[in-house]
């Protein structure tokens, strides 16, 4: 015993000893980066922002950022450093770097990639409401108001949403090669049931294609809008009285998945739809007639020019703004943010500045692009190290066009968004805080019941009941209530 | 405190070895138990960084660990995390001292070799790309099984909305991956026995099952009891790329492909509640830390020197 204890002291001595040298190591390396960083500091320090966002990063970050910063300094007095996170690792690897405290100052969110309503309530983002009226007056008068009502948490805003399509539509988009070969008629098609005529058509001539494309995300469309995406509750869209309902016990989704079950029967849906993550492959193989999509204007030359053959499209739904299109695209200021102040200089900047906001898109002019008019611009061969998703860095509308851009692009925009209707739970945000554990029950219950019955793989008169049972065991009821309460109050403060 | 030196120079090339694991232990081990925390806290993030915002946010009790047993779910996730954990500890057992004792015995040492890489080979394979084999054995219209079937002029099967086949593919599939690796543990232990034991053998007239019964297993029971002891302290965590990524997350396979950290994944991917996960991790290690003491208590009752403490 004796010994052992000996032995323990020893380790622990080499461990604390070799501790203390790592630390020491840290601690020079950070007096060295900021004497380096005051040193090279002009009299009025233009501060450094730190920017993360969304998208494969690219070659040429540290060179635009270069030349991006050299124009904000001038304007606002602060420098821009981005560091990019992948696709597929934003939301895992933004948490921690939120959790760890890692000096940042503004962040990419959205309803998808590192959810905003439930980060804000975590209190990852700087509440914006008096830092907007102080530097965002341009930006308020640029973009879309409700854009900044949409995306409100609890009455607070605490992200700038992009300006950019509004409502979200679905569409039926079809492969217009099919189309044209086996002479079928899309010109009546909106609802699912309206469909069938043409999956037989090209099932009986055409028995390689898959009619009806799909993968484990497809969701039949119903004319309600969901408390929480892809979880049963949702308020009906012409709603009088507010009522959250289950959605799986209405009469339109009953039929809608007793009519998937029909279609995937009849072999309309690929076997494996239920567990397939993607339909890249058909997209690229060309071999699909039809599937549903969200759609925005242009939207078909967009899918033809990628899919490299014709797709055209029909309305599936009424353009309807929901708070999962308002919130697509958003960028917050860090709670953590030494600079709050310049950070919102900076947003209200790249949201009203076609110069500025360009850049960031598209790179430096005459390496990365060059402009061929006013409003225009071609990408040059560089532009390859320089690929940004344009949807994630602010307001689209500010972009030059491209050269098969039609001229009235941003036109054909903004009346797209003055078409959309607003849900009835627009900016209704649900606090899910006192059912957590109950919504961790109920999210297995919907991965295990949710793309088989949606995809029609199997029969809804048998699994329907089993999963609607499930769902209340769950405590989906809890959560429903919990959810009706809150909506209740929001509607007495909003006077709907 | 001049004895302690003298240990320690007297040790120090072992001590040296040490020490790359020790710090790695450290860091990523004992560090971090400060951390469990959190399974105790409704997490919520501070300005002042990770320490602060655990520092302020606000205790909950045992409410983190309620979505475990709240369902339904509760005792199909633990009796599959439990009893498929169990089949591989026993099967890959079995088959893994089997497969080393056949390849010691193979007389033609290359072509062992190239058995030993290749049974090795799939250890170092994704659950992800394991997950593309067997759909392309399984896959309903283009797969292999099925078409297999067909030429029998059986019904092609939906293999992966069929549940009652699962429990023997995932043993199946694990054991495949697994056994290379243990195998050339227990491999190592045989070619380290005394050749001149089986020399003795052979003189007393023991045949080759004699001797594999009477010398091989015995001399490879310490090490066997060391690796089972090891596997049982992970009785309560699923490989969640076998359970998530073979079946296809198939929804109407969770009856027998749900496990513990599925369940977990599942629940909390959407909410990011970082005190619930910690609550299940919490779980998980308090129940494999109490079945790694109990069992190796009972070791040590029946044979001292194979127990790990």
């Amino acid at each position: 015993m004796q010994k052992g204890k000996k032995r323990w002291t020893a380790a622990l001595a080499t461990m604390t000893a070799l501790t203390l040298a790592l630390s020491g190591c840290g601690g020079g390396g950070n007096n060295q980066s900021s004497a380096s960083g005051s040193g090279g500091g002009t009299s009025d320090k233009p501060v450094e922002l730190i920017w993360y966002t969304i998208g494969t990063p690219q070659k040429d970050v540290d060179s635009v950022m270069a030349e991006v910063s050299k124009y904000t300094t001038e304007k606002i007095g602060a420098s821009v450093t981005m560091k990019m996170i992948d696709w597929g690792d934003y939301q895992q690897k933004m948490q921690v770097l939120v959790a760890s405290g890692e000096p940042m100052d503004i962040i990419f969110t959205s309803s998808g990639g590192f959810d905003y309503v439930q980060n804000a309530r975590k209190g990852a983002f700087a509440e914006l409401d008096s830092l907007i009226d102080q530097y965002g007056k341009e930006l308020k008068d640029t973009i879309n108001p409700a854009f900044l009502e949409g995306s409100k948490v609890d009455g607070h805003n605490y992200a700038i949403p992009a300006n950019k399509e509004l409502p979200q539509q679905e569409v039926w988009r079809f492969n217009q090669n099919l189309v044209d070969q086996y002479g079928i008629d899309t010109k009546n098609v909106r609802s699912l049931d309206s469909l069938e005529p043409l999956l037989k058509t090209i099932k009986e001539k055409a028995p390689d294609v898959t009619p009806f494309a799909m993968d484990k995300n497809y969701v039949p469309y119903v004319p309600y809008d969901y408390v929480i995406q892809n979880l049963p509750m949702a308020v009906k869209l012409d709603t009088t009285d507010y009522k959250i309902v289950n959605v799986l016990d209405t009469p339109e989704m009953k039929e809608a998945l007793a009519t998937m079950h029909k279609y995937y029967k009849a072999g309309y849906v690929a076997p494996e739809a239920a567990t397939t993550g993607s339909t890249s492959d058909l997209m690229t193989s060309g071999k699909w007639l039809l599937d549903r999509a969200q759609t925005q204007p242009f939207a078909d030359n967009v899918w033809s020019t990628s899919y490299g053959y014709p797709v055209t499209s029909t309305p599936a739904s009424d353009a309807i703004i929901t708070n999962n299109s308002v919130q697509g695209s958003m960028m917050a200021i860090s709670a953590n943010s030494e600079h709050p102040d310049k950070a919102m200089q900076f947003l209200n900047l790249l949201n009203t500045d076609p110069v500025l906001r360009n850049m960031v898109d598209s790179g430096i002019e005459g390496t990365h692009y060059k402009k061929t008019a006013d409003n225009r611009m071609e990408n040059l061969p560089e532009s390859k190290n320089y690929d940004m998703p344009s949807y994630s860095l602010g307001n689209n509308m500010l972009l030059y066009l491209n050269p098969n851009d039609p001229e009235n692009k941003w036109d054909e925009f903004k009346k797209f968004n003055e078409s959309g209707v607003d849900s009835p739970i627009l900016s209704f945000n649900f606090d899910p805080k006192s059912v957590s554990s109950e919504l961790a029950a109920v999210q297995n219950v919907k991965e295990q019941f949710w793309s088989s019955l949606m995809t029609g793989t199997v029969d809804p008169d048998q699994y329907l009941p089993q999963a609607i049972q499930k769902f209340n065991d769950a405590g989906l009821e809890k959560i429903m209530a919990e959810a009706q309460k809150q909506l209740d109050e929001w509607k007495a403060a909003n006077g709907k | 405190m001049g004895t302690f030196f003298k240990n320690l120079y007297r040790n120090k090339a072992l001590l040296f070895m040490v020490l790359p694991g020790a710090i790695w232990f450290f860091f990523f081990s004992y560090l971090p138990l400060a951390g469990t925390i959190v399974a105790f806290k409704q997490y919520r993030f501070n300005r002042d960084g990770f320490w602060a915002s655990i520092a302020r946010s606000e205790w909950v009790g045992w409410d983190n660990f309620k979505f475990l047993f709240s369902t339904s779910d509760a005792y199909t996730i633990t009796r599959n995390t439990l009893l498929y954990n169990l089949a591989f500890i026993v099967l890959g057992l079995i088959f893994s001292v089997l497969m080393a004792i056949i390849l010691s015995e193979l007389v033609n040492r290359k072509l062992s070799k190239l058995y030993q890489t290749g049974m090795f080979l799939p250890y170092f394979l994704s659950w992800v790309i394991v997950g593309y084999f067997v759909f392309s054995f399984l896959s309903m219209d283009r797969g292999l099984l099925n078409q297999i079937l067909g030429w029998f002029g059986m019904d092609p099967i939906q293999w992966y909305s069929e549940a009652k086949y699962w429990p023997y593919i995932m043993v199946v599939v694990n054991l495949w991956k697994s056994i290379g690796y243990s195998s050339v543990v227990y491999l190592a232990a045989i070619l380290g026995i005394d050749k001149s034991l089986y020399e003795a053998a052979m003189i007393d007239g023991a045949n080759k099952w004699q001797q594999i019964r009477n010398i091989t297993i015995p001399l490879l029971t310490p090490i066997m009891t060391i690796m089972t002891l090891l596997a049982v302290g992970k009785i309560f965590y699923a490989d969640f790329g076998l359970f998530y990524q073979v079946p296809r997350d198939s929804g109407t396979l969770y009856a027998v492909t749900n496990v513990i950290d599925t369940y977990v994944y599942r629940g909390l991917m959407t909410t990011g509640e970082i005190g619930m996960s910690a609550a299940a991790g919490l779980y998980q290690s308090v129940v494999g830390f109490a079945l790694v003491m109990i069992s190796n208590y009972v070791v040590r009752r029946m044979d001292k020197d194979s127990a790990l403490f």
